[in-house]
């Protein structure tokens, strides 16, 4: 499901009811204001009627308008309408004026206004009785709609302009107003964000609005329950790592014990295994145990450590693992602060420099460089032994992937471990070759302090 | 010497008992940490092999109550921590604690050997005034350094480095850490200096077996004296 923006969907749920609110007012300030507009020009047009009736004569042989030319030019003249009228006598004959001006439906009691068509256009007429001697003679006048027209246009126009101005105000306020209204939620989120993974505190519900006191609360119970869980799974480390290292301290003990005295043949070789296997499941161990400490959740709080500090107390170990191997393993030490948990970076480093001696022949160098590159903080550890094919680098960071052909007996877990890690503390891991193109070199850049 | 083992795990404390017995010492094994402190405070014991996940009071609280108790005359007992967890709290707090050394478990025996006799001997070297090393002694309070009995002329700071050196025998010694334990107040004294001081030592030393071996971009570690053979 797409997120969903709550001002998008809030906007969505106003536009509508507003165009229908703006329609509806532009309506209700429209007709009462057309009306006595149109009133008042109808009544102009019935004072025309009226003019023109009095101009009405019978004589012995009928009826007729004598109407100058003068009055005539008067009556019709208009600024922008074309005037028309038509006088009919008492059944309804021509008498004078536009002959097929359209009368209104029933003969006119008082003065009727009514729209019609003539000579194609729209026009609004009225017709009006007029005394002819003893008999009620009738006159039509009408006009063309174009003043009429242009004023209800103004009379649009004034009033939704207005109207607009205010919804779009509107909209503008609801957009700006969510986003106020929403403020303790992103504070609220970015509280959350600046935390790091282990950080499993109660949100502070103080300053938080009341309306997301349910979310804070809910939050806080659910963070309650994962310090909890967190902090299960590190007392189940905690005495895995002892219920397994005791007893393999003990065989370990007893296996270098046996070997220490002669031995015959056959005997000695499978001693030298289960001494072997028991270094090796010590080790798997551990990096059990580092790959689940590594999981989101169950990281312990991070802190300042120097990678170089890390690495100098861990250097007499190592140097006393490369010399049981011949190798020759060196340092080039400068300060690397970086923020972390300093039992996986420990673990992290350890893995890389077993790697380097483990893989490296006899004679072999290995180098452990700690320093800051372009304000970023830096490890890599380098040998000189057969390297990582370009192909492989991908698929070595696999849990359980050992390259084919690889001498030795590793679990295939370390880089995977390191990767983890690197990536817990939000570090890349390059995988490369080493000076002049030869053996490996993995460099485990930070982000910057 | 004679040494004691606080260790819950029965293969493991009998395996450790064994192998220092193989090394000439007299052993005693306690799995409980009361134990522990009623006999050391009842008998002289060279050096403590602890364990810190112990039943009812912990490693760290056996530490806290030996330290706790008066100093014996030939100075203070040496304690050896052994731990099955990897928390660098831990490791934090028996040193703070007053322990001289820290092991993880599983470890290699022969390591646990050498530093148990690095422990005896700077325990020692704090009581007497005579550093054995191989063929090498140093008379600390006369000064005077013999190689196979010969008198061995030593320049001052070749003197002190080689001193640094031999309180951590078989352990790497970093160059500034040499620097800091060897320069006086207001001493400019580069790595430079050391590495000469170093090359003096090790022809002085090395015709009669005694190897410095150096640690590339790090320092240096006085190794073990093996009888030539």
């Amino acid at each position: 499901m797409p997120a969903r923006s709550l001002r998008a969907h809030l906007l969505r749920l106003l536009l509508p009811p507003i165009a229908a609110l703006l329609v509806l007012g532009a309506l209700v300030a429209y007709y009462p204001s057309i009306e006595p507009a149109t009133r008042a020009y109808d009544q102009a047009l019935v004072d025309v009627g009226i003019s023109l009736g009095s101009y009405l004569r019978a004589g012995s042989d009928g009826y007729r308008v004598e109407l100058p030319v003068a009055v005539d030019q008067v009556l019709r003249r208009d600024a922008y309408d074309k005037v028309y009228y038509r006088v009919l006598g008492p059944d309804g004959e021509q008498i004078a004026g536009d002959r097929g001006l359209p009368e209104p439906d029933a003969p006119p009691e008082s003065s009727t206004s009514y729209n019609t068509v003539y000579e194609g256009q729209k026009v609004r007429a009225v017709a009006i009785p007029a005394k002819c001697g003893l008999s009620l003679c009738r006159v039509v006048v009408a006009e063309t709609m174009v003043k009429r027209n242009r004023l209800a246009r103004d009379i649009l126009v004034s009033t939704l302009l207005p109207e607009m101005l205010i919804a779009f105000a509107t909209l503008v306020i609801v957009w700006f107003g969510v986003k106020r209204g929403l403020g303790p939620l992103a504070r609220l989120s970015d509280e959350i964000k600046a935390r790091s993974p282990g950080d499993l505190r109660s949100i502070d519900a103080a300053g938080t609005p009341e309306e997301t006191r349910p979310l804070v609360s809910a939050l806080n119970d659910l963070l309650g329950q994962l310090s909890q869980a967190s902090s299960h799974q590190q007392r189940f480390l905690a005495d895995a790592a002892h219920q397994l290292r005791t007893p393999l301290a003990g065989l370990r003990a007893h296996t270098e014990l046996a070997l220490a005295k002669p031995l015959p043949e056959p005997a000695r070789s499978e001693l030298e295994q289960v001494h072997a296997a028991t270094i090796r499941t010590a080790r798997l161990a551990n990096q059990l145990l580092a790959l689940a400490r590594a999981e989101p959740g169950a990281r312990g709080d991070a802190a300042p450590v120097d990678l170089k500090g890390l690495v100098e107390a861990e250097a007499d170990a190592w140097v006393h693992q490369a010399l049981a191997r011949d190798v020759d393993l060196g340092f080039d030490l400068a300060p690397a602060p970086v923020h972390g948990d300093p039992f996986l970076l420990r673990e992290a480093l350890a893995n890389l420099v077993h790697n380097g001696i483990e893989y490296t022949p006899r004679g072999g160098r290995v180098t452990v460089r700690t320093g800051e590159s372009g304000g970023q903080p830096f490890v890599e550890v380098e040998d000189d032994g057969p390297g990582i094919p370009p192909a492989e680098r991908e698929r070595v960071l696999e849990r359980f992937y050992r390259v084919p052909g690889t001498p030795g007996t590793g679990s295939g877990l370390g880089l995977a471990i390191v990767r983890e890690i690197a990536a817990g503390h939000g570090a890349s891991m390059v995988i490369g070759e080493g000076a002049g193109e030869k053996g490996c070199r993995v460099a485990i850049t930070f982000p910057r302090g | 010497m004679r040494l004691l083992i606080v260790e819950d795990d029965a293969p493991l404390a009998s395996g450790l008992r064994r192998i220092l017995e193989a090394e000439g010492h007299a052993v005693d094994v306690t799995s409980r940490g009361e134990q522990a402190v009623l006999a050391a405070s009842q008998e002289r014991f060279d050096l403590v092999i602890l364990d810190i996940g112990l039943p009812q009071i912990d490693g760290f609280e056996v530490l806290r109550r030996l330290r706790a108790q008066p100093r014996q005359a030939s100075g203070p007992l040496p304690v050896l921590v052994l731990t099955a967890r990897d928390a660098v709290d831990d490791r934090v707090r028996g040193l703070d604690l007053g322990a001289d050394d820290y092991m993880v478990k599983p470890f290699a025996m022969p390591e646990l050997t050498a530093r148990v006799r690095a422990l005896l001997r700077r325990s020692q070297a704090h009581g007497g005034p005579r550093i054995v090393h191989g063929p090498l002694t140093l008379d600390t309070v006369a000064r005077r350094a013999f190689l196979r009995s010969e008198p061995l002329e030593l320049a001052a700071r070749e003197w002190a480095v080689l001193e640094v050196l031999l309180g951590r025998v078989e352990k790497i010694v970093s160059k500034e850490s040499i620097i800091q334990a060897v320069a006086g107040w207001g001493d400019e004294l580069s790595p430079n200096a050391i590495e000469v001081y170093v090359s003096r030592l090790r022809s002085k030393l090395e015709p009669a077996g005694i190897k410095i071996r150096t640690v590339r971009g790090f320092g240096y570690m006085l190794e073990e004296y093996k009888e030539e053979s």
